[in-house]
């Protein structure tokens, strides 16, 4: 799941940069605040208008199909945009439990886990009163294969997943035998209620990837193509009323959204309004200052830095602050085919200066050293893993003990090549071109240098950088990863296995790929959840031992809202308030 | 004068043409890919090239730039058959970041630049011109160092600083506005009005500190010459002087500059805009050029280029109407 807002690219490449603060695990974490009786529901008054302050131009989209970013997931789909499943709606763990939405139920899968049916409820509506069928779904679902139209911005496990015609382009351009074997793959009943997947490969947890926005329905009709995201449809307890991209986005109540047909959502509010373009610093004074509307008002988006100590170190904060976690793991991704030596790749973790690092970034508030490569967002499945003998938990480098790996890699004749690239060629390190980045190479090439291993710094220009280690990776990279839903199914294979989509690094170069990947497979398919999860935690524990890649830090975010705000709990699912959940004090 | 006005017509339009010729050529010099800009971590080779396909990247520059004149005059539609969207002329384009006509924008977010430009222009003008001519008829007394110190603090203020600084204190600590932010004149004259007012003393405040400096150097310039002291020595009115005779031949550079300047702001008032977040063209540039949104960079270039050759034509006319040297010459 992508992180947010136009430059997504540019925003995760940067967030990278803090990917190389980390490694490791340990201490000086500043540990989370929840928010306090702003997340609590005491004294809710039904009604009133809530303001999100923003300092970006305009929505990243609100096109369903073009949606990847975690909070704009959890707002639009608590708001306008119903899916056949969803989160519940609750605060911690809870809050990543998938429940029914559109769907009577969380759907049943057969024929292995190939084929996942769905039945519609009763009584479930767009905006202008028509019902929401099973071939609005199903169109909604193949919008994903238009690129033309789409772009390539949103989640693209529909075109992995479903068993459609390999040339089919979307709807706008489909030929008849096209949309025809399109239609056989994601199949409607008669009544138009039920809605049958016929999968490619065996899913266990499709149910959850039903969830995303791009799953959701679109009514044909109405399509706008490429302005579909100006003013999408909606089917939940809001409707966008008017949308001017660099002032704001109003979203007020629905009176075609029917309570009987949704479960989850309790909705309290009146009306939304999105204030774009704000200044950052202004922002934060407001929220400080808590005068007037702003006492209503969340932000999108964090505390900036220089305030972080006048809100976290003043006790009349603590009931409109948050600290928490974002969902993603930062990390150093390593080319398995030229670093080709676990010693080495283990030295480079023990030898690296990552307090400094996370100092460099903004200290502590930052995020917390990950031990793996599984987010403990994702409950289940996490489990902090053993790491590396000798690694300081302070995230202070030890020289001595990454000498040591050295001294073994250099006596092992399978790491001849690895050892004299990190020796005497230099090791390739790619990062996102940031300022930030410009004082983290130093720490990198100072911490590398004292056991004898070379760093060629390689600066990429934001906005091309996953195309360009995509095509040509350097030995170590900066990425960062969060899981598209509560399942290490979405991070696991995605970072290691080939065509994962996002293993960059030539993982399958390793002799003990074959292995592995036979886990993998094994974990995907199994449907008991508690036992995939133990065989998540048994691979993240595998990955760590073999430092297939270097873990960086659990990121973290601090937030603050109105002191009339409630409900205001951070949905872990999507790393931001459940906004459908907010109401208002009087 | 009919001929001189044809030429540079003439002369504007080729600017123009030239001007948006650059824009775009610079725009593909630039480093960064807007194909790759949107996809994050979907960014494979094979989605950006589709990606340039779908925002028309790939094909050649003169292309490109052949179907965006070819649009101007007749209009442009965008996306594939079914699901496109068209742009009646003049099409300056389509934005894929905004998901609009470029020709859209540029219509709404004008008259929010053109309202923060007029109100500006006219503070700081009067201020300007009242303080600078103040100061030179009180030389020397305590008039002329306020004004003096006026224009010095005004000048070194950025505007960023300035315009947080009173946000800061006049609205976030003094409670005594509302935070600003536009509103149609023709919706509530009086919420545009109060809405406007920082930005208008912000640009007004920076603005007018040049205005201080040239109007008064300018009427002590024009107050040593010749034919004033003539004037006075053949008893014409101190008054009648100063306003007939001194202020006219003073005002000649300040109208240059002024008009200039008024085309400029209507270009936008980036950095205004921006912390005052006011949705006008500044801010649209802004956007621009962070999202390497090319439609959208050439169009606010071409209408900022529009708006100063417009400007100078309008300073040549009257600089005719107030030096009679000028209309002679023509």
């Amino acid at each position: 799941m992508r992180k947010r807002r136009a430059f997504a690219a540019l925003l995760v490449a940067s967030g990278l940069a803090i990917a190389a603060c980390g490694g490791g695990d340990g201490g000086g974490t500043t540990g989370e605040e929840s928010g306090g009786k702003s997340a609590s529901s005491d004294g809710i008054v039904d009604g009133g208008t809530l303001h999100i302050l923003d300092v970006s131009e305009g929505a990243t989209n609100l096109d369903p199909q073009r949606i990847y970013t975690g909070a704009d997931l959890g707002f639009l789909g608590s708001t306008i945009q119903r899916t056949l499943t969803s989160y519940k709606y609750a605060a911690g763990v809870e809050g990543s439990e998938l429940v029914a939405d559109l769907a009577t139920d969380t759907g049943t899968a057969s024929n292995d886990a190939k084929t996942w049916e769905f039945t519609l409820r009763d009584g479930v509506t767009f905006e202008d009163g028509s019902p929401i069928e099973c071939k609005d779904i199903r169109y909604g679902v193949s919008r994903t294969w238009a690129s033309d139209v789409t772009g390539d911005e949103g989640p693209l496990f529909a075109l992995s997943f479903i068993d459609a015609p390999e040339d089919y382009p979307g709807p706008f351009t489909a030929t008849e035998e096209q949309q025809a074997g399109f239609n056989e793959a994601i199949e409607c009943s008669e009544d138009g209620k039920t809605i049958t997947f016929n999968l490619r490969e065996s899913v266990g947890d499709f149910n959850f990837t039903v969830a995303l926005l791009a799953f959701g329905p679109v009514p044909e009709d109405q399509d706008t193509g490429d302005q579909y995201t100006l003013k999408p449809v909606s089917s939940g307890p809001f409707k966008i009323e008017s949308y001017e991209q660099g002032k704001e986005l109003v979203m007020v109540r629905n009176e075609n959204w029917n309570k009987d047909s949704d479960p989850i959502r309790e909705p309290h509010l009146d009306k939304i309004v999105w204030h774009f373009g704000l200044d950052e610093t202004v922002i934060d004074e407001r929220m400080i200052a808590d005068e007037g509307d702003d006492q209503a008002a969340i932000v999108y988006g964090g505390i900036q830095p220089q305030n972080l100590q006048t809100i976290f170190g003043d006790d009349k904060f603590k009931d409109r602050r948050t600290d928490g976690f974002d969902g993603f793991v930062s990390y150093t991704m390593v080319n398995m085919k030229t670093v080709n030596c676990a010693e080495i790749r283990r030295a480079i973790w023990l030898a690296l200066d990552r307090d400094a690092l996370r100092t460099a970034g903004g200290g502590p508030f930052t995020g917390e050293y990950a031990k793996g490569f599984i987010n403990p967002r994702l409950g289940a499945d996490y489990e902090e893993a053993d790491l590396p003998e000798g690694l300081n938990e302070d995230g202070t480098p030890n020289v001595e003990a990454a000498q040591a790996e050295m001294d073994k890699a250099k006596a092992n004749p399978d790491c001849a090549d690895a050892y004299k690239r990190a020796t005497e060629t230099g090791l390739t390190r790619d990062h996102a071109d940031s300022e930030l980045w410009q004082k983290l190479i130093a720490i990198w090439i100072d911490s590398m240098d004292k056991i004898g291993i070379k760093i060629i710094d390689n600066p990429i220009e934001p906005s091309k950088y996953y195309a360009t280690i995509n095509e040509t990776p350097g030995d170590l990279m900066s990425a960062g990863w969060a899981a598209d839903w509560n399942n290490a199914s979405t991070v696991i294979p995605p970072l290691f296995i080939k065509d994962g989509g996002f293993a960059y690094n030539y993982t399958w170069e390793d002799p003990e790929y074959d292995a592995f990947k036979a886990l993998v497979d094994e974990a995907k398919v199994e449907t008991d959840r508690e036992k995939q999860g133990d065989m998540w935690k048994e691979l993240n524990q595998w990955l760590v031992d073999r430092v297939w890649n270097i873990p960086g830090l659990y990121t973290k975010t601090q937030n603050i809202v109105g002191s009339r705000v409630r409900n205001a709990y951070q949905w872990y699912q999507f790393g931001w308030y459940n906004v459908g959940a907010i109401g208002l004090t009087e | 004068m009919i001929y001189f006005v044809i030429r540079r017509l003439l002369f504007a339009v080729v600017l123009l043409f030239v001007v948006s010729f650059f824009t775009y050529v610079l725009f593909t010099a630039l480093p960064t890919n807007p194909a790759a800009l949107t996809c994050g971590k979907n960014c494979t080779p094979e989605v950006i090239a589709r990606n340039e396909v779908r925002l028309g990247y790939d094909q050649p520059i003169h292309v490109q730039y052949g179907r965006f004149l070819k649009g101007i005059f007749a209009g442009r539609t965008y996306g594939p058959e079914g699901a496109s969207v068209h742009c009646p002329a003049p099409a300056l384009g389509y934005s894929f970041e905004y998901h609009e006509c470029v020709t859209d924008l540029i219509t709404r977010t004008f008259p929010v630049t053109l309202s923060v430009a007029i109100g500006a222009f006219v503070l700081w003008m009067g201020i300007g011109v009242g303080l600078g001519t103040l100061a030179a008829l009180r030389r020397g007394r305590w008039q002329d160092r306020f004004a003096t110190t006026f224009s010095v603090v005004g000048i070194s203020l950025p505007t960023f600083f300035f315009a947080l600084l009173a946000i800061l204190v006049i609205v976030i600590w003094g409670g005594l506005l509302d935070f600003p932010q536009y509103t149609g004149f023709t919706e509530n004259p009086i919420k545009w009005f109060s809405g406007l007012l920082l930005p208008w003393a912000t640009l007004a405040i920076l603005s007018a500190s040049t205005y201080v400096r040239l109007t008064r150097n300018g009427i002590l310039e024009v107050m040593n010459e010749e034919f004033v002291r003539l004037g006075l020595a053949k008893g014409v009115k101190r008054r009648t002087l100063i306003i007939k005779y001194v202020m006219r031949a003073a005002m000649v550079p300040i109208v240059t500059i002024a008009g200039l300047d008024f085309a400029a702001l209507l270009g936008g008032a980036v950095i205004t805009e921006s912390v005052f977040n006011l949705p006008g063209m500044g801010k649209l540039s802004i956007r621009a050029v962070t999202d390497s949104d090319l439609p959208v960079l050439v169009a606010t270039t071409l209408v900022a280029a529009v708006l100063i050759v417009v400007a100078n034509a309008v300073v040549d006319i009257l600089y005719g109407f107030l030096d009679p040297r000028v209309r002679e010459k023509v």
